[in-house]
């Protein structure tokens, strides 16, 4: 079988050819005009532009990506957006209805819910990669239903009966679901990372938990509120002041570690999963530094709730510029060579792409 | 002269083209490319910052351009205009428009939107949903926050019979259950669930220690069961809360939670308020005095005199602001009433609330609160 950890590829790619960086333009201060524009659309039209929106914040980050001097682009339609956007909006206070009303209904909504996902996913990874092109030749994504019933609801039922051990077996299955179906043009993308290695990855991440989880410990917080509830258990007043104190104290914490960890997880995982994926003999590189990502995510945070909201362009601007540049691309072959499926072809798969059932879904 | 990169939409080839407009007509020249294609016919994407613009053509073939100033004066002569949300993303006095605009219909939005479309809603809500969540509160809170009332049955029924004999301001009698607990967590306290219902607690008949104030009381909860409250909180914190994962989602899931609970608490004092005004109404109908109320809430204040107010966090207006303005009715409806009742005029310097939000917020309630707000919680 084939085992090459991309993290351990050869420097050079084989073909001589050299490695492409992928390059982001954007900018925050150009994005924040574009960014307050569509907001306030969105807003005096009771959110019905959002999706108009979402297509020119999707253009305007795909337009600002380039490979090998071209960029890509975003074709979705604002439409079929608005419509996937009404739906899942519906589902979503469907669903939070249901949990609050604690009727049997709750269990039939839930199951319904947990039927149709994986179908809306599959639809959604197809809206997403179909309506992505570079130099004028669009992704595909051509994975089954079946598969996706497979992917997420078979093995969600397994993670979940195993207590999660089964977690990060789960996840490689997944990524090879999405990775191993996707095509370029006529190019069809693969998967390489091992189950093993996804568990080497979300070991360190349960050691990271539980160093934090000790530390907190050691350091007396969950002691104090436990302290101020056993007081109010016994039906006194507890002081409000030393309750928030402590509430916040709390609070504080779970956020800079769940940024913390957060961050370096998606970092190793990142790699993990870009590093091993191939596009025709094509290799990739991904090569994010945790260390950059828990900077950049931290500063993000501290700068968005300052401003209440107003630096979130900037921020996604560069999040995306440094998530974005950490890719590169290693050519086995002249990448002028990719050829676009036949339009017949993409009429086959393609066709319910054009269909109203097959919006988008924001996850 | 316009230079821009080609592609046939069949390979990734790139074709360096130059591109040029002769008469109406686009015209396309370079490596193995010929073309000429009324310019009417042709997509021009958005100008989306620096980023590359495309000219997309009938047949399925693009043209990728970089040099943006180059493809404007090109533009120019076929008098393209550019989209008007294109040209309002550029406009500098547009974009510090829309920030300040953007601002206010946030506030706009909060302050009086989303109360008035939850109220809306609350109203148009099938009751069977107001009555399924009741249940479901008292089904989770019986037996472990709330115990049987150790009232004697003759009082209880006494308090029922005087409660249920209220005329109501719109008309007909107050017909909402009416409930007798004990409850050493929620302790002085009455509060109404999302169907009407109204649990009253031991501490709060004890410590009233007059029946008459704590019918004052029972109107205010009736004010509540009245307006629907409990069913527009319901929304109000999903809506609120919706927002915030919507909005901060992105950085924090739990960022999400903590200012749904601090803008939420503003809605409960105008809640609170208007619980208030209704009690004043139906206290006077039945030839009482609103002063009642105010009495409750003064014999309540001085008792839970020295619990610091959780000031910023408080569901309620101050006691001093809501007994104020209860007795300012009594006043005005001196008139009409069969047989004033005298008030103590004791002001009250102390300006706590007896109001201990975080003690309601940190009980272990189920998805749904009650009301849990009047006069105590």
């Amino acid at each position: 079988m084939d085992n090459n950890s991309g993290i351990d590829a050869p420097s050079q790619a084989s073909s001589g050819l050299p490695r492409e960086q992928v390059r982001f333009t954007g900018s925050g201060a150009e994005y924040f005009g574009i960014w307050i524009v569509n907001l306030l659309l969105t807003i005096v039209t009771l959110g019905i532009y959002s999706a108009w929106a979402k297509v020119r914040r999707l253009q305007y980050f795909y337009r600002h990506t380039a490979l090998a001097g071209s960029s890509f682009d975003f074709h979705g339609s604002p439409i079929k957006i608005l419509i996937g956007r009404v739906i899942a909006l519906g589902m979503l206070i469907g669903y939070n209805f249901s949990v609050r009303l604690h009727s049997p209904l709750t269990l039939v909504i839930v199951l319904a819910l947990a039927v149709v996902m994986p179908w809306l996913l599959r639809n959604s990874f197809r809206f997403r990669l179909y309506n992505t092109s570079w130099r004028g030749t669009r992704f595909h994504f051509r994975g089954s239903v079946g598969g996706a019933y497979r992917v997420f609801l078979l093995n969600g039922f397994l993670t979940l009966i195993t207590l999660y051990v089964m977690a990060p077996f789960m996840h490689q299955r997944l990524k090879a679901y999405q990775h191993d179906n996707s095509w370029f043009g006529r190019t069809q993308a693969s998967f390489h990372a091992r189950p093993g290695q996804f568990y080497v990855i979300y070991l360190q991440l349960l050691a990271a938990i539980v160093v934090l989880a000790i530390a907190v410990g050691v350091s007396g917080i969950g002691h104090a509120l436990a302290t101020l509830l056993q007081i109010q258990k016994r039906g006194q007043h507890v002081d409000p002041h030393a309750m928030l104190q402590t509430v916040l104290i709390i609070y504080g914490t779970l956020i800079l570690a769940l940024i913390l960890i957060g961050s370096i997880f998606h970092a190793l995982i990142t790699n993990l999963i870009w590093s091993n994926t191939r596009l025709g003999e094509h290799r990739i590189e991904c090569n994010m530094s945790p260390s950059a990502l828990l900077w950049i995510n931290l500063s993000n945070f501290v700068l968005v709730v300052l401003t209440l909201g107003f630096f979130m362009p900037w921020a996604m601007v560069r999040l995306a510029k440094f998530q974005l540049e950490s890719v590169r691309l290693l050519p086995a072959s002249d990448l002028q060579e990719f050829v676009a499926a036949e339009p017949e072809t993409i009429g086959a798969v393609g066709e319910e792409a054009a269909t109203a059932f097959d919006f988008d879904i924001s996850l | 002269m316009l230079r821009g990169n080609y592609f046939d939409g069949r390979s990734t080839r790139v074709r360096v083209v130059n591109l040029s407009i002769v008469g109406e007509d686009l015209v396309i020249t370079g490596e193995d490319v010929d073309l000429r294609v009324p310019f009417t016919q042709v997509k021009v994407d958005e100008r989306l910052g620096g980023a590359p613009r495309r000219l997309s053509l009938p047949d399925g073939t693009s043209c990728e351009i970089r040099d943006l100033n180059a493809l404007d004066t090109l533009l120019s002569v076929v008098a393209h205009r550019d989209g008007w949300v294109e040209r309002m993303q550029r406009h500098v006095q547009f974009v510090l428009f829309s920030c300040l605009a953007c601002v206010l219909l946030a506030v706009a939005a909060y302050r009086w939107g989303l109360p008035w479309a939850a109220a809306e809603g609350a109203r148009y809500l099938p009751p069977a949903i107001g009555k399924t969540l009741s249940v479901q509160v008292l089904k989770v809170l019986d037996g472990r926050i709330l115990l049987p009332s150790k009232i004697s049955g003759e009082h209880q029924q006494a308090l029922s019979a005087e409660f249920h004999a209220l005329r109501l301001p719109e008309g007909g009698t107050a017909d909402n259950a009416l409930l007798f607990r004990e409850s050493p967590q929620l302790g002085t306290n009455a509060f109404t669930l999302p169907d009407g219902t109204i649990v009253l607690l031991d501490g709060l008949i004890t410590s009233i220690g007059d029946d008459q104030q704590t019918l004052g009381v029972l109107a205010h909860e009736l004010g509540h069961a009245h307006g629907r409250h409990g069913l527009q909180l319901l929304l109000q914190s999903s809506a609120v809360g919706a927002f915030w994962a919507f909005y901060v989602g992105d950085i924090s899931h739990l960022l999400a939670v903590a200012p749904a609970a601090v803008l939420q608490a503003r809605y409960s004092q105008d809640l609170e308020q208007q619980a208030d005004d209704y009690a004043a109404a139906l206290l006077v109908r039945n030839g009482m005095s609103p002063g009642l109320l105010a009495d409750a809430l003064e014999r309540l204040t001085a008792r839970e005199a020295g619990v610091a107010n959780a000031g910023y966090l408080s569901s309620h207006p101050s006691a001093d602001k809501r007994m104020r303005h209860l007795r300012a009715l009594a006043t005005a409806s001196r008139g009409k009433l069969a047989a004033p009742r005298q008030h103590p005029g004791a002001s009250l310097t102390n300006n706590s609330t007896y109001v201990d939000i975080l003690t309601c917020r940190a009980l272990p309630m189920p998805r749904v609160r009650p009301t849990c707000c009047s006069p105590l919680c």
